[in-house]
């Protein structure tokens, strides 16, 4: 029996960063919003404190702040020819669940992306012309550009509290930062973190090598804070521990410390844990949604009625919500029709292990998630790509986040893989080791999708996601071009041994890689290449907002974080002083 | 507040002039014969030259809760010689403690550290100690922190019931109420200014007088020798 519950104007669906910050502007609108969180409240004291917080077995190996995939696990497969299986333990990737949602476990990394990568498609096509990209590649254009966002990404830095040195402000090239950046608007709200001696000692070899080292800008703060909310945060204490698990010195910038006070604090808001959302209710038009309907914790059901409806899940999950709700047309990898679950991309994660002699010390466990030195001049479309074969770049950086015991073992080529040579190489190199991360581009590639798995269903009797992947050859090209200009990086440190590993097909589902699924409801000016316009509103039905980095064409060289903070705001920009004031289509179909 | 501060001047004053007749900490050449002596043998002799910091930190480092004179036995060497360090460039701001601070070198203030951190001197128990309420709200605040306040667990840093980790944080427990509590309001009022990151500014601008309490009252209810 399902329970028809009072309507409201406003029902969000995931209250993670996004749904903090939408529902937080929209309450303070004056809406009734309800906010719909699957997993369980938690706040800084008491669930976040040490020693339990440290738990390494449990949060870095059993992955207790993430998706319970015993209930609602995706499926995944390499190619369309395959039988998906379900993944039964995370690991390539990380989806979290509880109130403030993936944001609790990341590193605090805060990147912008470049003017470049908003218009990618076309400045791909100018610089190097037509036929430079594999047929099979479809990059596009999001629909908005670099100086659309920018006031945004300076908003969102700042409701974070971001440490970091600008390298270009408006337009002026700043000492200490990174001069590939697009011009910003004014400085970072603090200065970086301290740099650790992993970084001095990139930073030195990256500038005998003619490049441009910068300080990494994170969201675990170098000094105390006020963000424009009121909310204080401390400085972080460097303790290790921050991707995979949460911050207990209200350091690090989570919806927890930045937002959810203010916005449980406002009576218009009411938030409802424990809650799976079972799909989107439209009417029988298809073109309109009622409201959404949800199971609660004890399996009771319940239609909530509203006026609008934001899904603002985990990148994957909001694809899903979508493919569950019969919101816009599935995507057929065989045609190249329809858009929901098209221009699935990734991350192309390569790294450097650089081995010095046992008179370094590295004291890897002194670092924050991101207090890393690193260069952005194989970034993006920051090097010229002719003659290359491939788009995209990485960013190379001595970014590590941690020396935690279980996890934290970098080793040389050849060392065995258990027993005695294995544990006397780690005790050997576990402190004199620099490992670089190469953070790369995915380009959306035709075959690359999700759609609904025909066999698996998740405890509430749904279908599960179905991830179809591969790394494109276009990226595996970039891996390797990248690499190779790492391992220069690492000799020049003097280390005795480098050790280049660039990323290498096929994609593997069972190796950590990184949380940064993207694509799926992506964003753009052509309904038939989008599931939502440039304001983040669902094509099909105007009353549906989505908002995640699944509105990514394709995948840029840095952590999607930022450009996520950036697309909400200007989503709350057009909600509130558009659509809300005149609900409708706000780009005409 | 006031008085226990106006007891702790007159006193280190009348003990300053007393220890320096014994020993004067502005000697600068060679390293003091009872720093050498205390290398060898960490528990001092009463019958030797003792160095000042006897006078108000106590024979065996167990301070003098009522003057707000911290325990020193067993502090970790790396927090003691930060605490003179700062002492003797200004960073830390204490008239009586500056002085000495100043008159050591860099070597001296290393050793003073290393020789209280090997010491180890008996539980004092509080002359008074907290009710049961104050007191399980201090084990709340050592242990939890309070999400109403933003405060984090002080054993985050401290380590487990506030036994301190070397290089990092020092101990609490088994500290005196009256010197942890002025300490919290030094870093409240901004006198004390020496902490990494404004760690503790931040955390003891959100607490109140009776939060003070109790978590001091807790940590100095700690005996570490039964842990």
């Amino acid at each position: 029996m399902v329970q028809r519950l009072k309507e409201v104007d406003v029902v969000v669906i995931g209250v993670g960063m996004v749904g903090s910050i939408v529902a937080k502007e929209l309450a303070a609108a004056g809406y009734k919003v309800v906010g719909l969180e699957r997993g369980q409240a938690r706040f800084t004291v008491p669930e976040f404190q040490s020693p339990a917080i440290h738990d390494e077995l449990r949060f870095d190996v059993r992955k207790a702040l993430m998706q319970d995939n015993t209930r609602e696990p995706v499926t995944f497969r390499n190619q369309g020819s395959q039988v998906a299986l379900p993944v039964r333990r995370w690991e390539s990737f990380l989806p979290g669940t509880g109130l403030g949602g993936s944001m609790v476990h990341w590193n605090g990394q805060t990147y912008r992306f470049q003017a470049n990568d908003f218009q990618l498609a076309s400045r791909t096509r100018e610089r190097y012309g037509k036929s430079f990209l594999d047929p099979d590649v479809t990059i596009q254009d999001w629909g908005v550009t670099y100086d659309d966002l920018e006031p945004h990404y300076d908003r969102f830095e700042y409701l974070l509290g971001t440490s970091g040195k600008a390298g270009n402000i408006k337009g002026q090239i700043q000492a200490g930062g990174d001069p590939h950046e697009s011009p910003r608007s004014r400085e970072y709200p603090t200065p970086p973190q301290k740099e650790h001696f992993q970084g001095a000692l990139f930073r030195k070899a990256a500038n005998s090598l003619g490049y441009h080292p910068f300080p990494q800008p994170s969201s675990n703060l170098s000094q105390p804070y006020t963000n424009p909310e009121g909310m204080k945060l401390n400085a972080c204490v460097f303790c290790g521990f921050c991707e995979r698990y949460a911050c207990e010195h209200y350091a690090k910038s989570v919806p927890q410390t930045i937002i959810l006070p203010v916005l449980l604090a406002n009576p218009n808001f009411e938030l409802r844990t424990g809650c799976q959302v079972q799909r989107i209710n439209l009417d029988s038009t298809k073109k309109h949604a009622t409201g959404v309907t949800y199971i609660d914790a004890v399996g009771r059901e319940f239609e909530q009625p509203a006026s609008l409806v934001i899904t603002s899940t985990f990148a994957i999950n909001n694809v899903r919500m979508l493919l569950l709700s019969g919101i816009g047309t599935p995507y057929d990898p065989a045609t190249g029709q329809g858009v929901v679950g098209r221009n699935y991309a990734y991350q192309t994660m390569s790294t450097v292990a650089s081995f010095f002699d046992e008179d370094v010390i590295i004291n890897p466990f002194m670092a924050s998630g991101a207090s890393g030195t690193l260069i952005n001049d194989f970034a993006g479309d920051n090097f010229d790509h002719s003659g290359l074969g491939f788009i995209g770049g990485a960013f190379i950086g001595a970014v590590n986040t941690n020396g935690r015991p279980i996890q934290y073992h970098p080793v040389p080529p050849g060392t065995p893989n258990w027993g005695k040579g294995w544990k006397q190489a780690v005790v050997k190199h576990y402190n004199h080791t620099v490992m670089f991360s190469l953070h790369g581009s995915s380009v959306a590639q035709r075959q690359n999708y999700c759609d609904l798995d025909p066999t698996y269903r998740d405890a509430w009797g749904q279908p599960l996601l179905r991830i179809t992947f591969d790394f494109p050859p276009n990226d595996i090209k970039m891996a390797a071009h990248v690499t190779a200009k790492a391992v220069e990086i690492g000799k020049a440190m003097g280390a005795k041994q480098v050790a280049g590993n660039p990323r290498k097909g096929p994609y593997t589902v069972t190796q950590y890689q990184t949380t940064h699924n993207t694509g799926g409801t992506v964003m753009g000016d052509n309904p038939n290449t989008s599931v939502v316009n440039r304001y983040l509103q669902s094509w099909d039905v105007p009353n549906v907002f989505v908002i995640g980095a699944s509105n990514y064409p394709q995948n840029a060289s840095w952590n999607p974080t930022g450009t996520l903070g950036a697309l909400t705001y200007w989503a709350i920009d057009a909600l509130t002083n558009k659509y809300l004031k005149n609900p409708g289509r706000l780009v005409p179909a | 507040m006031n008085a226990p501060a106006h007891i702790y001047a007159s006193f280190v004053f009348g003990s300053l002039l007393i220890a320096a007749g014994r020993w004067a900490p502005a000697a600068n050449a060679a390293p003091p014969p009872a720093a050498k002596a205390a290398a060898a043998t960490p528990a001092p002799s009463a019958a030797a030259a003792a160095p000042p910091c006897e006078a108000c930190h106590g024979a065996h480092g167990e301070g003098m809760a009522a003057a707000q004179v911290p325990r020193i036995a067993g502090q970790s060497a790396d927090y003691l010689r930060k605490q003179l360090d700062d002492y003797a460039d200004g960073t830390r701001s204490n008239a009586i403690m500056a002085n000495f601070a100043k008159a050591l070198s860099a070597q001296q203030r290393a050793k003073f550290a290393a020789r209280y951190a090997a010491m180890s001197a008996p539980y004092t128990a509080q002359a008074k100690p907290l009710n049961a309420v104050l007191l399980a709200r201090g084990h709340q605040l050592a242990y939890q922190g309070d999400e109403s306040k933003r405060v984090q667990a002080c054993n985050g840093c401290h380590g487990p019931d506030g036994v301190g980790v070397p290089h990092a944080a020092p101990y609490l427990a088994g500290q005196s109420a009256e010197f942890l509590a002025s300490a919290l309001k030094a870093f409240q009022d901004g006198t004390r200014k020496n902490d990494a990151g404004q760690l503790m500014r931040s955390v003891a601008a959100r607490l109140d007088d009776a939060d003070i309490a109790a978590v001091t009252g807790y940590f100095a209810s700690v005996d570490l020798s039964t842990h």
